[in-house]
């Protein structure tokens, strides 16, 4: 490694940890504000031109250097996890966009329950903020992102008109739906951000591939390097890419003063600044945190209360697909961004588990995807396989369960005693196990799953009661609160130990809610960030 | 990301032999080995070095316990491969994998099945417009968000 220690660049007013979803858009909005803001990310900018999508072989690609699992895409700028003692691996991506890069764009907002469970139903904790102090970020982000959907869901508030109308059904979608329609059960076209037509610099409306899931090629579908990063870039703020943060720096008083990092030549450079937010998701930023320990903060940064990295919570899904005699040409359209249905979404005691769940209407893909095992078991092989894929293709539905997933303290992420990325830093290490509620919601959803596959007319149901290439919902590892004791962050994201260290991305999630989290991730790192425009000018060069 | 440096080590006879026991012949499109489709198993394996690894790992172990394949008849063949299948499943995973991808890009299998072929993009599909009338019924429901 070349080693070249140079701490000669410019002082940044603000620090960014991490360009995806949280670290774009704060970066864009402190940038507007006039802040002099620099992001390091690990990874690098993206041609959506050389997305999997376009290429021939994409079914490849995906599975190996397109994989949203870390581990097995095993790209340079990916840092390995250990996930043996979790049923569940992590799924993200590292780049300028970060995961929304591979994201499906389903993008439900949390409901105002969510917010105060303890109140509710006696379990984890209230949030220190409420649905309606969030509500105006929510309708920001949308604004820059871009949201298809409309307006009158009986399951969720009122709330502002979306940028455009929903993405269409096709006549999979309508299929599926029939069920829920006959069963009297609530279901509502997904608030997506994807374009369902022209809208922001340069983005196309969706053509349909099918595969949002790999990026996108047509720039439909919003991911934050086309979304918050041109805006974050134009108002003056820099990236550097293919930095690898080693650790946050503090003085001797336990104040943040910037990062150590080696740049994408290998140089050890360090980065100052007057202060730091992280927003390397629920995995990336603990694991950063407990590799800043040092005498100010022996058991890592900000950690005074022993909660960083604890109370891990994932979105355990479950998947139930259904076989329907009909073709569908399910292939066409956004593979995850049909519907949703929350019909048991609120707590409803009688059924043995508190919250609920929400189910995120799937489609089905072409012919190698169907026979690899699509959202089921694969096809078999040797005698009967053609008739088997014939059955199967353009006629699996599936319906994904997201349930809500209860914060608990031994489910942890912490630093390997002797994993490390290729630049010897400690990588972060999995412990989490499936609760009794969390389980309970599942199979509770897999049994109402079934019975709306069989009203809609599937022939050939299959279940997997706990997918284990899941791991997209990263939550709770910073979690915010008011108490130092019993949370990591103040419900502005700022540490309670460190008043110029902020976090903004999942971690500080105090409970999961049963939805995608992404558009609740972004409404509180620029909730955080306008606290910050607000607030702390002091931080202004 | 691309390694072949052990791509020569693939036993493409046993591969080949292998492909025609797990997609067999259909109406006018002969089986998978027959069609010639283990180079192209073998060249597509070497995109990423960590699957490359797993897949020659596979055919290593799969060749071990089974010397005599090629000369076994096809009910025996498909005995070997069953119990590869239940004690190597990770194993037996990639291989299969791999075959599927490849025969299905095939423009042979295209062709019989009705299929584009086309990769996803930059084409696309075209769909039936939004139709706000799909939501007359839920439209008639009470909200019933849980309010706090």
């Amino acid at each position: 490694m070349i080693t070249n220690n140079d701490s000669n660049q410019e002082t940044s007013d603000i620090l960014v940890i991490g360009a995806g979803a949280s670290g774009g858009a704060a970066t864009a909005w402190l940038a507007e504000a006039g802040f002099n803001v620099k992001c390091l990310e690990q990874g690098y900018w993206q041609d959506p031109s050389k997305y999997a999508s376009a290429s021939k072989d994409y079914e490849f690609e995906m599975l190996t250097n397109w994989a949203p699992d870390p581990n097995v895409r095993q790209r340079a700028e990916d840092y390995p996890v250990n996930d043996s003692n979790s049923p569940v691996t992590p799924v993200m991506f590292n780049g300028v966009g970060g995961s929304t890069i591979l994201w499906t764009a389903h993008t439900p907002r949390f409901h105002p329950s969510d917010f105060r469970v303890k109140t509710l139903d006696g379990v984890a904790d209230d949030w220190p903020i409420s649905y309606d102090e969030l509500e105006e970020f929510y309708d920001l982000n949308d604004e820059v992102m871009g949201c298809s959907g409309i307006n009158g869901d009986p399951a969720n508030p009122p709330r502002s008109p979306r940028q455009m109308p929903p993405l269409p059904i096709g006549n999979d979608g309508k299929k599926l739906i029939s069920g829920f329609e006959k069963l009297g059960w609530h279901w509502w076209p997904s608030d997506s951000y994807i374009n369902s037509q022209r809208y922001g610099e340069g983005r196309d409306a969706c053509n349909f591939c099918g595969h949002n899931h790999m990026g996108c090629y047509q720039r439909a579908k919003s991911s934050t390097d086309i979304t918050y990063w041109p805006r974050a870039l134009r108002n003056g703020a820099t990236i550097e890419t293919g930095a690898r943060v080693r650790r946050i720096t503090t003085d001797d008083s336990g104040r943040a003063t910037g990062a150590d990092y080696i740049d994408s030549k290998g140089n050890e450079k360090h980065q100052s600044a007057r202060a730091v937010i992280m927003a390397a998701n629920g995995i990336g930023t603990p694991r950063l945190l407990l590799n800043s320990a040092s005498d100010s903060h022996p058991a890592g940064l900000a950690n005074s209360s022993g909660l960083v990295g604890k109370n891990l919570m994932f979105h355990p899904f479950a998947m139930i697909s259904g076989t329907f005699p009909e073709k569908m040409d399910t292939w066409q359209g956004p593979l995850g961004n049909i519907g949703l249905s929350q019909e048991f979404y609120e707590t409803d005691k009688s059924r043995g588990f508190v919250r609920g769940y929400t189910y995120q209407f799937q489609r089905s893909l072409g012919p190698a995807w169907i026979a690899k095992g699509g959202f089921r078991d694969p096809v078999p092989w040797g005698e009967g396989h053609h008739e088997e894929l014939e059955k199967r293709l353009g006629s699996v539905m599936a319906m994904a369960v997201i349930g809500e997933d209860l914060p608990e303290q031994h489910n942890t992420v912490d630093l390997d005693p002797e994993l490390t990325d290729t630049d010897g830093i400690p990588a972060p290490r999995l412990n989490y196990t499936l609760s009794k509620n969390s389980r309970d919601q599942l199979d509770h959803a897999i049994e109402n799953a079934k019975k709306a596959l069989k009203a809609a007319g599937a022939e050939d149901i299959f279940v997997d009661p706990m997918m284990r290439q899941s791991g997209w919902h990263l939550m709770g590892t910073a979690r915010m609160g008011n108490d130092p004791d019993k949370s990591v962050v103040d419900k502005w994201g700022q540490s309670h130990d460190v008043d110029n260290l902020f976090v903004v991305d999942g971690s500080v999630f105090v409970t999961g809610a049963a939805v995608n989290p992404t558009p609740t991730i972004q409404a509180l790192a620029l909730r955080t960030a306008d606290y910050i425009v607000e607030n702390r000018q002091d931080l202004k060069g | 990301m691309t390694n072949n440096t052990s791509s020569a080590n693939i036993n493409e006879k046993l591969l080949t032999a292998i492909l025609d026991r797990l997609i067999p012949a259909v109406g006018d499109v002969p089986s998978a080995g027959k069609m010639g489709l283990s180079t192209e198993i073998v060249r597509l394996s070497g995109q990423q070095a960590r699957f490359q690894g797993i897949f020659n790992n596979a055919m290593q172990m799969f060749e071990l316990a089974n010397s005599e394949f090629i000369l076994l008849d096809s009910v025996d063949q498909d005995t070997a491969i069953r119990n590869f299948e239940s004690h190597k499943p990770e194993l037996f995973k990639s291989l299969l994998t791999i075959s599927y991808i490849v025969y299905y890009k095939d423009a042979r299998v295209h062709k019989r099945i009705g299929w584009s072929g086309r990769t996803p993009q930059p084409e696309g599909n075209t769909m039936e417009p939004w139709d706000d009338s799909i939501l007359d019924t839920q439209r008639k429901r009470e909200p019933f968000w849980r309010q706090v």
